[in-house]
C-alpha cells in the first residue's frame, strides 16, 4: 500500500525546486506584538493615497484640458455668433432699402405701371359697378415726369430692376432701350388677354 | 564663561530674526493696506476686461407693421499711428488698400496718421474713417492691417428714407435723439447699456466662468405710429409734386381718420431724409421738423366752418338764415371788412356765404354771439392750446388773448380765421370734430409703446369729448358739401361717386408786426365722404407764387382724398348731396 512511504521515511520533504542536500538556516525572528503589527504601514494604504492623488491630478488636468477647450469652441462659436448676426443685420437692411415705397414705385413705374385716379368698384353680391370707370393714361403713375420727391439716401446707387443696363440683362430683350418706360412692349411677359 | 557666550548668540540671532520679521511686516502692511487699492486696481486693469452690453434703442413701426426706423450697429476704422508709421508695411500701401474699401482718398488716411506722429511721436490712436457699416469693416478687416482697430457703436438707420422723416425724426451721431417721436418718445424708445467684467488669457480668449456682469442690459421699446408709410409716401409725393409746381416755399397735407383722431399721414415739403439730415439742415432748418404742428398760421376762410357750427350750435342760425352781403361791412364801432373781390349786394343763407366764402355776410351773422361765446367754442375745439400728440417743438396757436383783448376790428376777423393763429393739424382735427358729429377725438400720432411681450403701453388717449350738437355738426356738413358742389373748385375737386365736404381758405400771410404782407397762405380742409364722414384731409400751401388762390391745393387735395379712399377700401354710397338754397 505504501511503498514509497515505506523507502524514504527520513528524508526531509523538499520542495520540487528545492536543492537537495543544503540544511536550510534556522530562521530566528522576533514574533511583533499584535500592538507592533497593528502600527505597521500597511502598503494597500499608501497606494490607494498615492493613487488617489494621481487620479485626482488626472482628472483635474482632464477637466481643465476639457473646460479650455470649451472656451475655445465658445470663442469660435461667439464669433461665429457675431459673424452671422452682422450678415443678417446687413441683409435686414438692404431689404429694407429696397422695400421702401420710392424704391418699389420707381420700378413699377420703370416697368410700365400706372395708377387709376378713378376708383371703381365692383360689387359682389350683385355685379353692380359703382363708379365710372375710365382707362388710366399712360405716364399717370404717381411718380410721373416729376421724378420721386421723396428722397432715401440709402437708395443712392440702387439700380432700377428695369434698367436696360442693368447686369446680366441681355441686351436683345430690350430692343428699345430708349423707349420710354410706360410703354409694356419692352417688357418679356406677353399681356393675358383677358374678356 | 561659554554659557554666557552662547547665550549673547541666542539673543543676536533672535533680534536679527526680529529685525527681519520687523521688515517683513513693514513690507506687508505696506502692500495689503496702505497700497491695497492702488495695486488691486492694477491687478485688475492687468488682466479683466471691462465691456459695455449694448442696450438696443427701440424701433419705430407705421400702424401696418412697415418698419421705419431701425437700430444697427456702424463702426468706427481707427488705427495706431505710431505703429503704422514705424511698421514695414508703410501706411501707404495700406492707405491704398484701405481706401478702396471706404471710398476716401488715400494721401488723405496718409496724412491722418502723419499728423498725429508729428504731433506726437507715441500716438496711438486716430479715426481713419467713423460710422460705416458692417460690409465697410468686414471688407477692411480682411485686409488684416495689424495697426488698425474697430469700435462697434450703436446707430439709427432709417429704411424709407423721408417718408414720414418730418414725423420719425433723427438721432445725432452719439444716437442721442434730436427730433421728431425719437425725441419726444424717449421714454419708450430708449435702451439702458449694461456692463460686465471678464478675464481673459494671452491670446484673448475669455476666461470659462470669469464673467461677471454688473449691470444688466435694458433694450427699449418699440414705438407704433398711426402713419401708414404707403399713404405716407403718397402724400409726400403729391404735396412736394404741386408745391413745387406751384412755387410753394412749403406745404403741409394731413389726413386724419373721423372716427378715432388718428392722425393717417402728416406730410411736410420740404421735409428732411433722416439718414441725411445735413443736407436739409444746411438749406432748411424748419424743415427738420413737422411745420405741421410747429408752424402757426392765419388759417383765413377754412374757419368760417367753425363759426358757422358755433352759431348753429348756440340756436342763432341755421343753414338757411339769410344776410345781405355786400362787398364792405362797417360797424358802428369803425372796424370794417371787405370781400375778397367787390360784388354787387347779394342775398345770401349761411351756406351761400360759405359757397361765396363771403367775409361781411359772416361777419354780420358772427355778431349774433358774443366774443366770449366764440371763444369758448374755440377753446372747446382745442385751439390755442397744443394737441395732445406733444410733437417736439409743436406750438399751441395764439388766439391773440381772448375777447377781452380783442379789439373791435380782431372782433370781426376771428370769424374767418385772421388775427388768430392754428396749426395744420389743429385746423385738421376741427374738422374731424364736425365729422364726427360734434364729438372731438383727442388727436394721436402715436399707438403707444409695444413691450417686447406685445403689449401696448401708453396708449393714446381715446376718450372724446362733445364740442358741438350733432344736428349742428350735421348740418355743418350739409352746408360744406354745397360748397363741394356748387363753389368755384367743385369741378377740380370732384371724385366721381363720392360726396365730398370742403372748404377752401386764402389767408394773408402776417409779416410778423401786426400788418400783413404780400403773400398768401392757402388751404383747403376737406371730408369724404360727406353721408357718412370718415377721413379728413387739409393741405395748405405757404406763398404759392405761380398760382396764388386756393385752386393751387384743388389738385393735392382730390389725388390724396382719392388714395385714402382706394387704400381703405370705401365704395361710394350712390346717394347725392343735399341740396340746400345759398341765396334767396
Amino acid at each position: 500500500m505504501s511503498t514509497a512511504l515505506a523507502t524514504a521515511p527520513l528524508r526531509r520533504p523538499s520542495s520540487p525546486g528545492a536543492r537537495p542536500n543544503v540544511e536550510p538556516a534556522p530562521s530566528i525572528e522576533i514574533v511583533p506584538g499584535r500592538d507592533q503589527r497593528r502600527a505597521r504601514p500597511r502598503v494597500v494604504y499608501a497606494s490607494v493615497v498615492v493613487g488617489g492623488l494621481g487620479a485626482l491630478m488626472l482628472s483635474q488636468l482632464l477637466m481643465s484640458i476639457a473646460l479650455s477647450d470649451g472656451a475655445y469652441a465658445i470663442d469660435s462659436l461667439q464669433r461665429e455668433h457675431k459673424e452671422q448676426s452682422r450678415v443678417v443685420q446687413q441683409l435686414n437692411e438692404e431689404l429694407g432699402r429696397l422695400s421702401s415705397p420710392q424704391n418699389l414705385a420707381v420700378n413699377a413705374e420703370a416697368l410700365g405701371m400706372v395708377q387709376n385716379t378713378n376708383p371703381v368698384w365692383l360689387r359682389m353680391s350683385d355685379g353692380a359697378v359703382i363708379g365710372t370707370p375710365a382707362a388710366a393714361t399712360a405716364g399717370a403713375g404717381v411718380i410721373g415726369s416729376a421724378g420721386s420727391q421723396v428722397a432715401n439716401e440709402l437708395l443712392t446707387g440702387v439700380p432700377l430692376v428695369a434698367q436696360p443696363d442693368a447686369a446680366g440683362a441681355p441686351a436683345s430683350a430690350t430692343p428699345d432701350p430708349a423707349a420710354p418706360p410706360a410703354e409694356g412692349s419692352q417688357l418679356p411677359l406677353q399681356a393675358p388677354t383677358t374678356r | 564663561m561659554s554659557r554666557r557666550r552662547s547665550r549673547r548668540r541666542i539673543a543676536a540671532s533672535l533680534l536679527a530674526l526680529l529685525a527681519m520679521l520687523g521688515v517683513f511686516v513693514v513690507r506687508l502692511v505696506d502692500i495689503q493696506v496702505v497700497q491695497a487699492a492702488s495695486l488691486n486696481a492694477e491687478a485688475e486693469d492687468k488682466r479683466s476686461i471691462p465691456q459695455t452690453i449694448l442696450g438696443e434703442r427701440g424701433d419705430i413701426f407705421d400702424s401696418t407693421g412697415t418698419l421705419l426706423a431701425r437700430s444697427v450697429l456702424r463702426y468706427d476704422i481707427t488705427a495706431s499711428p505710431k505703429t503704422a508709421v514705424k511698421s514695414g508695411v508703410t501706411p501707404e500701401a495700406a492707405a491704398i488698400e484701405i481706401a478702396k474699401v471706404t471710398g476716401q482718398k488715400p494721401e488723405d488716411l496718409v496724412k491722418v496718421l502723419e499728423d498725429a506722429v508729428a504731433k506726437d511721436p507715441d500716438s496711438d490712436f486716430a479715426y481713419l474713417a467713423r460710422r460705416v457699416d458692417a460690409e465697410t469693416f468686414q471688407q477692411i478687416r480682411d485686409l488684416e492691417i495689424p495697426w488698425v482697430y474697430y469700435e462697434a457703436h450703436a446707430a439709427r438707420t432709417y429704411p424709407n428714407g423721408a417718408v414720414a422723416g418730418n414725423l420719425i425724426g433723427f438721432v445725432g451721431t452719439e444716437n442721442q435723439p434730436q427730433a421728431g417721436v425719437e425725441y419726444s418718445e424717449d421714454s419708450c424708445l430708449a435702451g439702458q447699456d449694461g456692463s460686465e467684467v471678464y478675464e481673459r488669457s494671452a491670446d484673448g480668449v475669455r476666461i470659462p466662468g470669469s464673467t461677471v456682469v454688473t449691470e444688466e442690459a435694458v433694450n427699449g421699446s418699440d414705438l407704433v405710429l398711426t402713419i401708414d408709410s404707403d399713404l405716407q409716401w403718397f402724400t409726400q409725393q403729391t404735396l412736394a409734386t404741386y408745391a413745387q409746381k406751384f412755387g410753394a416755399s412749403w406745404g403741409t397735407v394731413v389726413v386724419e381718420e373721423v372716427a378715432t383722431g388718428k392722425l393717417l399721414a402728416v406730410a411736410d415739403y420740404p421735409t428732411v431724409d433722416p439718414n441725411n439730415v445735413a443736407a436739409t439742415a444746411n438749406t432748411d432748418v424748419s424743415a427738420l421738423g413737422s411745420r405741421a404742428f410747429t408752424a402757426p398760421f392765419e388759417p383765413g376762410s377754412t374757419f368760417k366752418t367753425l363759426t358757422a357750427a358755433s352759431l348753429i350750435d348756440a340756436g342763432l342760425a341755421n343753414p338757411g338764415s339769410r344776410v345781405v352781403a355786400d362787398d364792405t361791412f362797417t360797424t358802428p364801432e369803425g372796424a370794417d371788412v371787405s370781400d375778397s373781390e367787390s360784388h354787387e349786394r347779394w342775398n345770401l343763407t349761411l351756406t351761400g356765404v360759405l359757397k361765396e366764402s363771403s367775409n361781411t355776410g359772416l361777419s354780420q351773422l358772427g355778431l349774433l354771439m358774443t366774443p366770449q361765446q366764440r371763444y369758448e367754442y374755440m377753446q372747446r375745439f382745442h385751439l390755442g392750446q397744443r394737441t395732445e400728440v406733444g410733437f417736439g417743438g409743436e406750438e399751441p396757436g395764439d388766439l391773440n388773448g381772448g375777447p377781452d383783448s380783442w379789439d373791435a376790428q380782431t372782433n370781426l376777423t376771428t370769424m374767418f380765421g385772421q388775427g388768430l393763429t392754428t396749426t395744420a393739424v389743429q385746423m385738421a382735427s376741427v374738422y374731424q370734430t364736425i365729422a364726427n358729429g360734434g364729438v372731438r377725438m383727442p388727436v394721436s400720432l402715436v399707438e403707444g409703446c409695444r413691450q417686447a411681450d406685445g403689449t401696448i403701453t401708453d396708449a393714446a388717449p381715446v376718450d372724446g369729448s362733445r364740442v358741438i350738437s350733432e344736428g349742428a355738426a350735421d348740418q355743418t356738413v350739409a352746408m360744406l358739401e354745397n360748397v363741394a358742389t356748387k363753389g368755384w373748385l367743385a369741378n377740380q375737386i370732384e371724385i366721381p361717386g363720392y360726396r365730398l365736404a370742403t372748404k377752401t381758405g386764402t389767408a394773408q400771410h402776417a409779416d410778423g408786426s401786426g400788418g400783413y404782407a404780400d403773400t398768401y397762405i392757402v388751404s383747403l380742409a376737406g371730408i369724404a365722404p360727406a353721408d357718412d364722414p370718415q377721413y379728413v384731409v387739409t393741405v395748405t400751401l405757404a406763398d404759392p407764387v405761380k398760382m396764388n388762390t386756393s385752386g393751387a391745393t384743388a389738385p393735392v387735395f382730390r389725388e390724396v382724398m382719392t388714395q385714402v379712399l382706394k387704400q381703405y377700401a370705401v365704395v361710394p354710397s350712390g346717394s347725392s348731396s343735399p341740396d340746400l338754397p345759398t341765396n334767396y
